[in-house]
């Protein structure tokens, strides 16, 4: 921890806020219209019943009201939202070679060719909101595996499956952002592991928003059959702008019977994002969903993502970590609902807040009346840095069975100072004390992920902790 | 009262599917004191477990009776009525009920008549004092908030109260210093005066028993009793420990 | 008339919109203000009240007040009381709430910590049966240095008892050193109850502490197959774990005269 030369008040972020000259080739007028909608869906080739689906989702997009409960998103203004910008590039590119030398130079500098060869299965990197490069390795493919973009799925074979669960999980009524999302999505990765195939090594997804004031609506849609196995990874990571950015995003997951699906996220967006992110997981008897996020990034998140314990003996388990800094309102959190016997949830979540920002963990644990014989188990903790953050904490329980086992947990504190003394005794300045401390107080979620992914949230942690990369 | 008190024969239990204790045979009579000795791990508080009727042991093999009756399809409570006790290795909290009203509800539950509040509180002080027990004791929320020789003292103070005809102390000299074993040992002193009560002391340490008279001596290894004894056992354990017996298994 | 309570009884909360319920209500709440010097301590004790009740409180220096207020079952139909209280410098509100049923009960209460090292206990004990309602909502303002607040709950529901309970502990900023503390224990005895819980931190203030613990669930079955070992039957066992909630709450009046009082007539 000796490589941090000065204390930076403010976040220095320029490792991260690198970004080319926009010069998208092609982008729709600010503002939201039928027109506009059946433009885009005409540029994609939709199949009918998908610009069916999309002028509906606007008709109830225009209709909802925008949410009242959550941190303020007045700073957002639809009209002002590109909402689709495609990058100046063909759609697939089948070798690292011949994508755009900017955009590879972005993505080189995040990392993810040489993950990718390292460990990863395949990377599926959205750069805007096109697939800009996508490569599966052969022996995922040859086990059946199915990973690809969902717009080339949605023409492919598995056009009718996309069909059958398509915004089935989260309906576009859901509230308006879902229902923008079903309107103008664009973009994102379909998954399909047939029954009882394990996916030994991690599928990534690193997205990324580049153009000033464009908006991201990328839909994730995984099914992982009976038996089956699979880590998927989804990165966020998107440069600084003045303009506000809104990333309403929607990650559909079916976890068949007895299947597994660990669903991973570190998102660090830029810091004028309106992260409005939608994603929901229906797990079916013996099944398990896991989901472990981290959440950074954006000026504004409402990120809540929803585990429907569908089949008897369903499991959820839920680890995360948020960290809210300087103009930061991070409400983060999760929702569980428990609708068959002898489901159970596991739900272990931190918060920072340091510099004036405000972080709020909300939950909610619904355990309905056919869920006998059912336990969750819920902890939060919360650490407040300084006297400008904030930090709040609202759980809810909603219990209709007796037969179930409902616990709740919070706490909400500063840093010990003995803890800062004791580690100062042993030579650590105050600053790295207090980074070292918040790395551990993390250690719950650092501990579920992926050594590189591991490494880069600590990173991020003494970034905000310090303002300099040593 | 030739027979038997207690009555195992061939007895074999487990926990999920695990089998725990193998074909254990044994027999106590009226006013005996057995003793279990053997290492951790041995089965010791299974068999405990086996005879109370927890839940979490399956009975796989073998008969169980006391005082002539078949126990395998009595329910934890019913046991409890026909006079078996367990005192707990780590006792449960209760918050809200007071040891004294616990233990007056479960005897009252067991006669199936009221009990006149002025004499059980005699009865209670009687017992307070045989282990050295402050009053506060039977006053305060039971087992809330005490101390580890607390929970056992209280284990104790509830085997007088009730009055068993058959008292399994599981491990109630464990973790206890030399003050507060001398102490349980008083209150066992106290509950061997009743010459119709059976003892069954599992233990893994002899502390507890000079003081106490001690009719049969068991050695548990491994699920299985490998020797049965007088108390001459004690003290070759004492001196020895187990790994002759264990040896023997093999 | 129809009135609309929106507190306690609209939801605060995003996700599990119940909306508010409309109750009957006078249009006028009868008023009870207590009156405290400083440094005096009072306890205070309402069984039964109106149908629409605000008690106010305002405590100067070292003032210690202690309200009880008693629902029996044969108790009013529908009662909505309101409570506030404001604490000065080191004085100490305490509130022991015990419901023994009633077909429908609103809440709420709140305490402002304004002094420093003010402090409010709010100890709620409920038992409900049949179709009935109990709506709380409690709330502890940290605004002083170095101030506590403790909101203990336990109740029971059995039949198709509904209840609510929003325990809100909001540290202000400035409230430097303050210390909050918050537990419920629920225990459901059948299963067409509904429990809802919202136990909520608010946090403005770096140097304070806050915590949260809640239970909820039908009996622990270590607990109940150590109570049967001693000879109880399992609904014995659960009938005796049932009243203890109460008696907990009861347990914990310091006054030593009501506290006997109240266990020979409720208990």
């Amino acid at each position: 921890m000796s490589g941090e030369k000065t204390y930076v008040e403010d976040v220095n972020r320029e490792f991260y806020d690198f970004r080319y000259e926009e010069h998208a080739g092609y982008k729709v007028a600010s503002g939201l219209t039928e027109e506009i909608i059946r433009q885009i869906s005409a540029e994609k080739k939709d199949p009918d019943w998908m610009l069916e689906f999309r002028l509906k989702s606007l008709e109830v997009f225009n209709r909802l009201k925008m949410p009242l409960w959550g941190p303020s998103i007045e700073g957002l203004n639809m009209d002002n939202i590109v909402t689709y910008v495609r990058p100046d590039t063909e759609r697939m590119h089948a070798s690292w070679d011949e994508v755009p030398a900017d955009i590879k130079d972005t993505f080189e500098r995040l990392g993810i060719p040489k993950s990718e060869r390292e460990s990863l299965a395949g990377v599926g990197a959205q750069y805007d909101s096109e697939l800009v490069y996508h490569n599966v390795k052969k022996e995922v493919a040859e086990q059946g595996v199915v990973y690809t973009d969902i717009e080339s799925a949605l023409r492919g074979p598995y056009g009718e499956v996309i069909r059958e669960h398509f915004m089935k999980l989260v309906p576009p009524e859901d509230h308006k952002f879902a229902a923008l999302h079903g309107a103008v999505w664009s973009g994102g990765s379909f998954v399909y592991v047939p029954p009882g195939v394990s996916v030994e090594i991690p599928l990534q997804s690193y997205f990324r928003l580049n153009a000033p004031g464009a908006g991201q609506f990328e839909h994730t849609l995984i099914i992982v059959d009976e038996g089956a196995d699979l880590h998927f990874i989804e990165g966020c990571s998107a440069p600084k702008y003045n303009v506000a950015n809104l990333h309403a995003g929607c990650v559909e997951l079916f976890v068949g019977k007895y299947a597994k699906l660990r669903y991973s996220t570190i998102e660090n967006w830029s810091k004028n994002m309106y992260n409005l992110n939608t994603k929901r997981a229906r797990v079916e008897e013996g099944g398990k969903i896991e989901w472990v996020s981290g959440s950074f990034g954006s000026h504004v998140s409402y990120l809540y993502p929803m585990s429907i314990l569908a089949g008897e003996g369903a499991q959820c388990e839920f680890t995360g970590v948020t960290f809210a800094g300087a103009g930061q309102n991070l409400d983060t959190g999760c929702k569980i609902v428990h609708s068959a016997p002898k489901t159970t949830s596991h739900v272990n979540t931190r918060s920072i807040s340091k510099s004036g920002g405000i972080s709020t963990f909300r939950s909610a644990v619904v355990v309905g009346a056919k869920a006998a014989g059912s336990k969750s188990a819920v902890s939060c903790e919360s650490l407040i840095l300084d006297k400008e953050s904030r930090s709040d904490t609202i759980p809810a329980m909603d219990v209709r069975t007796n037969l179930a086992d409902v616990g709740h947990e919070a706490k909400i504190g500063r840093i010990s100072d003995e803890a800062v003394y004791y580690l100062m005794s042993r030579g650590l300045s105050e600053e790295d004390a207090k980074a070292l401390i918040v790395s551990g107080f993390a250690e719950n979620v650092s501990r579920e992920l992926p050594l590189e992914y591991a490494v880069e949230m600590n990173n991020l942690i003494r970034i905000e902790m310090k303002g300099a990369i040593g | 009262m030739s027979e038997h008190f207690l009555k195992i024969k061939e007895l074999s239990a487990g926990v999920d599917g695990k089998e725990i204790l193998h074909k254990i045979d044994l027999a106590v009579n009226a006013g005996e004191t057995h003793v279990i000795m053997g290492p951790n791990g041995a089965g010791k508080s299974s068999l405990a477990g086996v005879l109370m009727g927890n839940p979490n042991y399956e009975v796989t093999g073998g008969t169980l009776e006391f005082k002539g009756e078949a126990l395998d399809e009595l329910s934890v409570n019913e046991r409890a009525k026909r006079g078996i006790f367990l005192s707990f290795q780590n006792p449960v909290e209760v918050p809200g009920i007071s040891l004294e009203n616990f233990a007056r509800s479960a005897l009252e539950s067991r006669t199936g008549e009221k009990i006149r509040i002025w004499n059980f509180r005699k009865d209670v002080q009687r017992a307070l004092d045989a282990l050295e027990m402050d009053r506060s004791y039977a006053e305060r929320d039971l087992n809330v908030g005490f101390s580890g020789g607390e929970k056992k003292k209280a284990e104790v103070l509830q085997m007088l109260l009730l009055k068993p005809s058959l008292a399994i102390l599981d491990e109630t000299d464990s973790g206890l210093d030399v003050d507060a074993v001398r102490t349980v040992s008083r209150g066992v002193r106290e509950f061997q005066k009743d010459r119709e009560a059976a003892l069954i002391i599992i233990t893994h340490n002899a502390a507890i028993l000079s003081s106490l008279r001690v009719d049969k001596v068991h050695i548990l290894v491994d699920g299985r009793i490998v020797t049965s004894g007088g108390p001459e056992l004690i003290g070759k354990i004492g001196r020895e420990g187990f790994s002759d017996f264990e040896e023997k298994k093999a | 008339m129809k009135t609309i309570i929106n507190k306690p009884i609209a939801e605060t909360y995003g996700w599990l919109h119940a909306g508010g319920t409309a109750v009957d209500l006078p249009e006028e709440p009868a008023r009870e203000v207590f009156s405290l010097a400083p440094g005096e301590t009072k306890t205070v004790v309402r069984t039964d009240a109106d149908l629409y009740v605000r008690y106010e409180a305002e405590l100067p220096e070292g003032a210690s007040l202690h309200f009880i207020e008693i629902k029996s079952a044969d108790g009013p139909e529908k009662t909505h009381a309101d409570i506030r209280a404001v604490c000065g410098k080191d004085a100490h509100f305490r509130w022991t709430r015990l419901l023994f049923d009633g077909q429908a009960t609103y809440d709420n209460c709140s305490a402002e910590l304004a002094g420093e090292g003010s402090s409010f206990t709010a100890d709620i004990g409920y038992r409900l049966s049949s179709d009935h309602i109990y709506d709380v909502n409690c709330e502890a303002v940290h605004t002083g240095k170095r101030t506590g607040s403790r909101i203990l709950s336990s109740g029971v529901l059995a039949d198709e008892a509904d209840k609510l309970l929003r325990g809100t502990i909001d540290f202000k900023s400035g409230c430097a050193g303050a210390v909050g503390n918050e537990s419920e224990e629920v225990l459901l005895l059948s299963e067409n109850i509904r429990n809802r819980s919202v136990p909520v931190i608010l946090c403005d203030e770096e140097d304070v502490v806050g915590n949260h613990g809640a239970s909820i669930g039908r009996p622990d079955e270590n607990l109940l197959y150590y109570m049967e070992s001693r000879g109880l039957r399992a609904d014995e066992a659960v009938e005796l774990l049932a009243a203890a909630k109460l008696a907990a709450v009861v347990n914990r009046i310091p006054d030593e005269k009501i506290r006997e009082e109240i266990r020979e007539k409720y208990l």
